[in-house]
């Protein structure tokens, strides 16, 4: 079908000239997801998003996700496709806010009011899907309920600082989407960040509840976190180390490295490499765990909004996961402003 | 986005109080996704988003890599030759827009139901240059009056 542009010619008027953008308009996007793993998990995952700019200066974003994984063997564990998404065949609101920003001279503050990911580290959507890894870090990975991308806070949030320089305070309660869901009380997150250059760096701090499925406690969970990024001409290289207390007499400290690479001369592909490493002990239990991986892959942008993502895994330390792993998956995704 | 070739069009002067053109970053986004600009526009990149971002240009068109910056702050470019630019960012790979810069004063870009507006265009034949996004390549044609229809194939 051919689509037809009318080009009108006015015999006279001033010159049209591109104008400041003021707001956005309303922006539909959504992708489809299909993957594979030799960790005997077939997946298919879809998301939909909605944001944009309303009336007084507010903005909002809204996303739904439906993903749903099959296990040959159902007490097989896998944390394939997990990179941002929770694998838990039903359709759920990821996150839905509204946020308004405010410049009182060269100062920033936000407000941002609805549910949202928690501002601990690393912790946009976007820097863990669909960037090249479709597994999250270990420190991600919900299974060890430290810290996960699967966690949602329903609250408010407030940046102030200097572009330079700013710290973030978050105060809401769990609203988790994946299979390991905390329990209900009040959440605290802090974050201080700046940049130099092209480093930034971060320092995160955040009590919460532990998971309802953790030993009792009347505790807290504390999770600490630092992590660095560095940009330059194509080349990001990013780590987080976090550490916590996850099960209230258990200690998790976890970190990974890692680089996403899109040079001129690569073309649609873009190469990542991960190496992490994830320590558990358990004081009452006794119980000192590992688990170390490290990942190589790609992401190839093939046109018409369709990408291709590989991964090749190496793991030890948990013999529930093979030593070998390999993950493919191609998203199709489609904007409509 | 249409523009009309006019190879004798004098430049103008830059005015500071010239209304700024902005390619804006929100909600991991750019907006608009798709801008024209005519040779020697500078063009503001404000990060109004609540995450760092990295633009850079590294194919055709005007080469840059802003480096990382946080919400709040803002890089310029002045696109100071011809072509199509595609505008990326180094950290979320979903993010795209396009810049095309021509070198002529005559020239729209179309609004939701594709259509344009061109003002004060002279008399004569002219030769007409149109692009979307996704196209390969430019469609091209002449036009002496009335209105254009520009079907793509």
């Amino acid at each position: 079908m051919a689509l037809r542009l009318a080009l009108v010619i006015a015999g006279a008027a001033c010159l049209i000239e591109p104008r400041p953008a003021h707001g956005q308009s309303i922006t539909a996007e959504a992708a489809l997801t299909g993957g594979y793993s030799t960790d005997d998990v077939m997946a298919a995952a879809t998301q939909l998003r909605v944001f944009g700019d309303v009336k007084g200066g507010i903005r909002f974003f809204g996303e739904a996700a439906w993903a749903g994984r099959s296990l040959s063997d159902l007490d097989h564990e896998s944390d394939s496709f997990n990179a941002a998404y929770p694998y838990t065949n039903r359709v759920q609101i990821i996150e839905a806010y509204g946020e308004r920003l405010f410049r009182p001279h060269d100062a920033l503050v936000g407000v941002r009011g609805g549910r949202f990911r928690p501002p601990f580290g690393i912790y946009n959507a976007s820097d863990h899907a669909y960037s090249g890894f479709l597994r999250a870090p270990l420190v991600r990975y919900e299974e060890y309920s430290l810290l996960s991308n699967n966690q949602l806070e329903q609250g408010a949030d407030l940046v102030v600082g200097i572009p330079r320089f700013t710290v973030e305070a978050a105060l809401g309660a769990p609203g988790d989407v994946g299979e390991v869901v905390r329990r209900s009380g009040l959440d605290t997150v802090v974050r201080a960040q700046g940049y130099y250059g092209p480093l930034i760096a971060g320092v995160s701090y955040m009590r919460t509840q532990p998971s309802q499925t953790a030993p009792v406690t009347d505790e807290h969970n504390h999770v600490t976190g630092v992590d660095l990024r560095w940009t330059h001409a194509g080349v990001q290289l990013r780590g987080e180390w976090v550490s916590g207390h996850p099960f209230g007499t258990g200690t998790s400290i976890g970190w990974y490295a890692d680089a996403i690479v899109h040079r001129t001369i690569m073309g649609p592909v873009t190469a990542v490499l991960r190496v992490e490493r994830l320590d558990f002990q358990d004081v009452e239990s006794g119980s000192d765990e590992y688990l170390s991986r490290q990942t190589i892959g790609a992401r190839v942008n093939l046109g018409g909004g369709i990408a291709l993502q590989v991964n090749a895994l190496h793991q030890s330390g948990d013999e529930d996961y093979p030593p070998l792993a390999f993950d493919v998956a191609v998203t199709w995704s489609v904007r409509k402003p | 986005m249409v523009w009309l070739e006019a190879p004798n069009a004098p430049r103008p002067n830059p005015r500071p109080d010239a209304p700024r053109v902005v390619l804006d970053q929100r909600n991991l986004s750019f907006s608009p996704h798709v801008l024209v600009v005519r040779v020697g526009t500078t063009v503001d990149f404000p990060n109004n988003d609540r995450v760092f971002h990295n633009v850079f240009s590294f194919r055709d068109g005007k080469r840059f890599d802003l480096g990382m910056y946080p919400v709040g702050a803002m890089r310029r470019v002045l696109f100071d030759q011809t072509g199509l630019s595609r505008i990326f960012c180094n950290i979320h790979p979903n993010m795209a827009a396009y810049v095309m810069t021509v070198d002529s004063p005559y020239f729209a870009r179309s609004d939701e139901s594709g259509a344009f507006t061109i003002a004060a265009v002279p008399a004569g034949t002219h030769t007409y240059h149109a692009w979307r996004p996704g196209a390969v390549s430019e469609l091209t044609g002449t036009w002496t009056s009335g209105t254009l229809e520009v079907a793509w194939p």
